[in-house]
């Protein structure tokens, strides 16, 4: 599903991210794990072709991320998530739905749907402008999954959400496993990731420090944030 | 097929660019105070001007202050059109919306051209309606209809596409404010040359040139090219008010002004894709 092939990007003396390679199976549950600064949002930026890579190719369901036919069938939500505040939940939602090719009606069934998926009944209507920041990034997670995505990325989806809002993105995200989407999530919160994700790969100053499942990074009597402290702290 | 698949986002984006600005307050706090001004016009369409006694024809005197009023909304839709295309990326990447059209499978070309589409729309049919008005106001208080006044607000439109395109490419590499001040002076200079040249054709200027002590011919024909290629954007209004004119343009000649300020909307339209297209999005 995704596939990165020697990727390097430097801004000027900055190599943000150095000979990274790796890939994604489809329906896999992956998460890129590390500090701040390590290089995963630019990981997700040239994905998504926000940004090319200085070397190096990247490669969405075969096609490469430099095309528009390869964010085909992709969900994507960013790390601060915004809404235009003039905007209410509900038509920022419709935008999104139409901006994928939907006609009115079905636009319109999917934010239904999507609504009552994320909880947000009844503040639909509301200006974003009045929203907490844990509910544009609910309606934002909502976006993502307009049109049915095969692939969801996700760049710190539970920033700004409470412990409840937490689990609810978590329980969300598992019920998806079953239609066999695949999720790259980016994440600060490893309790989450060991919990749903079945591999990840974790990175430091932009080098591929491990890509494996959780299960065979995290040894016996260790959590993830051992592992992760460790390998991060050399 | 393609075309149609290439289009759907372009039309989508087009039309939420025109929502949004519709929307946004100071574009209607804009709209008001510029119709409130050309409503203040219509006292001068009173057709009824004595000079020494004389009655002035009333064609003239519509004809004059007509032209007169064409220019000054031409030239006031092409700033607002700088101001509003001056913030367009800008409020879009801080809004989130530039992240989420582009994390579709939609292009960055027909993202750009949504844009550009949107403001021009908005931009043309802005003058329209002002234009309008004073066609309005013409047609009622005199009974002088002048349709070719209508026909050439639409012909004016091609600087309003100069001014967006050059806008938002100069907002690419600069500061919203330097962009729309470095556009004002692109105008304002094309303008005092328009009547530099105009100037320099009168008898006394001729004089001037041809004494001894006058500029050499080499200076003049630097500043001839520059001139020449600098954006008509005054002569395409002068082309288009020619419509309803009595005195009117002819021949391949009065025809460059519109082609120089296309060709500027081709060149500089280019430029903006190439630096869109390796601009990164936040």
């Amino acid at each position: 599903m995704i596939e990165l092939k020697n990727v390097t990007k430097r801004y000027e003396q900055l190599t943000a991210v150095d000979d990274v390679s790796f890939s994604v199976k489809s329906g896999e549950y992956f998460a890129l794990l590390g500090p701040n600064g390590a290089g995963k949002t630019t990981i997700v930026k040239m994905l998504l072709d926000f940004t090319r890579p200085t070397t190096g190719s990247l490669s969405l369901g075969g096609i490469p991320s430099t095309l528009a036919d390869s964010r085909q069938s992709i969900g994507y939500l960013a790390e601060n998530h915004h809404i235009p505040p003039s905007l209410s939940g509900w038509h920022y939602l419709l935008r999104c739905a139409e901006l994928l090719d939907m006609n009115r009606i079905e636009a319109t069934i999917q934010c239904r749907r999507i609504i009552e998926l994320i909880g947000m009944h009844g503040r639909e209507n509301a200006k974003a402008g009045t929203y907490s920041k844990g509910m544009v990034q609910r309606f934002g997670l909502g976006a993502a999954l307009l049109g049915d995505p095969k692939l969801l990325i996700l760049d710190e989806p539970t920033s700004g959400l409470d412990p409840i809002g937490i689990r609810e993105i978590r329980l969300l995200l598992e019920s998806l496993k079953s239609q066999g989407v695949t999720v790259f999530l980016n994440s600060h919160l490893l309790s989450e990731v060991e919990k749903i994700c079945d591999t990840a790969a974790i990175i430091n100053r932009g080098k591929l420090l491990v890509k494996d499942s959780i299960s065979a990074i995290v040894k016996d009597g260790e959590t993830l944030e051992d592992v992760f402290v460790r390998l991060v702290k050399g | 097929m393609e075309t149609s698949k290439a289009l759907s986002p372009l039309t989508r984006i087009t039309r939420y660019t025109l929502i949004d600005e519709v929307q946004q307050r100071s574009f209607v706090i804009m709209f008001i105070i510029c119709a409130s001004c050309v409503f203040l016009v219509r006292g001068c369409y009173q057709g009824n001007y004595v000079v020494n006694g004389h009655a002035l024809d009333t064609e003239a005197v519509v004809g004059a202050v007509s032209k007169v009023t064409f220019h000054l909304i031409g030239a006031g839709v092409m700033v607002i059109a700088a101001l509003l295309s001056m913030r367009i990326f800008r409020r879009d990447r801080m809004e989130g919306m530039q992240s989420c059209i582009l994390s579709k499978p939609i292009t960055r070309w027909q993202y750009v051209a949504g844009k550009i589409i949107g403001i021009w729309l908005l931009s043309v049919t802005f003058m329209f309606l002002l234009h309008s008005i004073v066609f309005l106001i013409t047609s009622i208080n005199l009974k002088v209809f002048m349709p070719e006044y209508l026909i050439a607000s639409l012909l004016c439109s091609v600087n309003l596409l100069f001014v967006i395109i050059a806008t938002l490419l100069l907002s690419l590499l600069m500061s919203d404010i330097i962009a729309f001040l470095c556009l004002l002076g692109v105008g304002v200079a094309g303008f005092v040359a328009d009547g530099i040249v105009a100037a320099s054709h009168s008898q006394i200027a001729q004089a001037i040139v041809q004494q001894p002590g006058g500029h050499a011919q080499s200076d003049l024909a630097w500043w001839k090219v520059v001139y020449f290629l600098w954006p008509k954007l005054l002569a395409v209004q002068q082309l288009s008010s020619s419509l309803f004119e009595s005195e009117s343009h002819q021949g391949v000649g009065s025809l460059y002004p519109l082609l120089n300020v296309l060709l500027y909307c081709l060149l500089l339209g280019t430029l903006l894709f190439k630096r869109f297209r390796n601009e990164d999005i936040v």
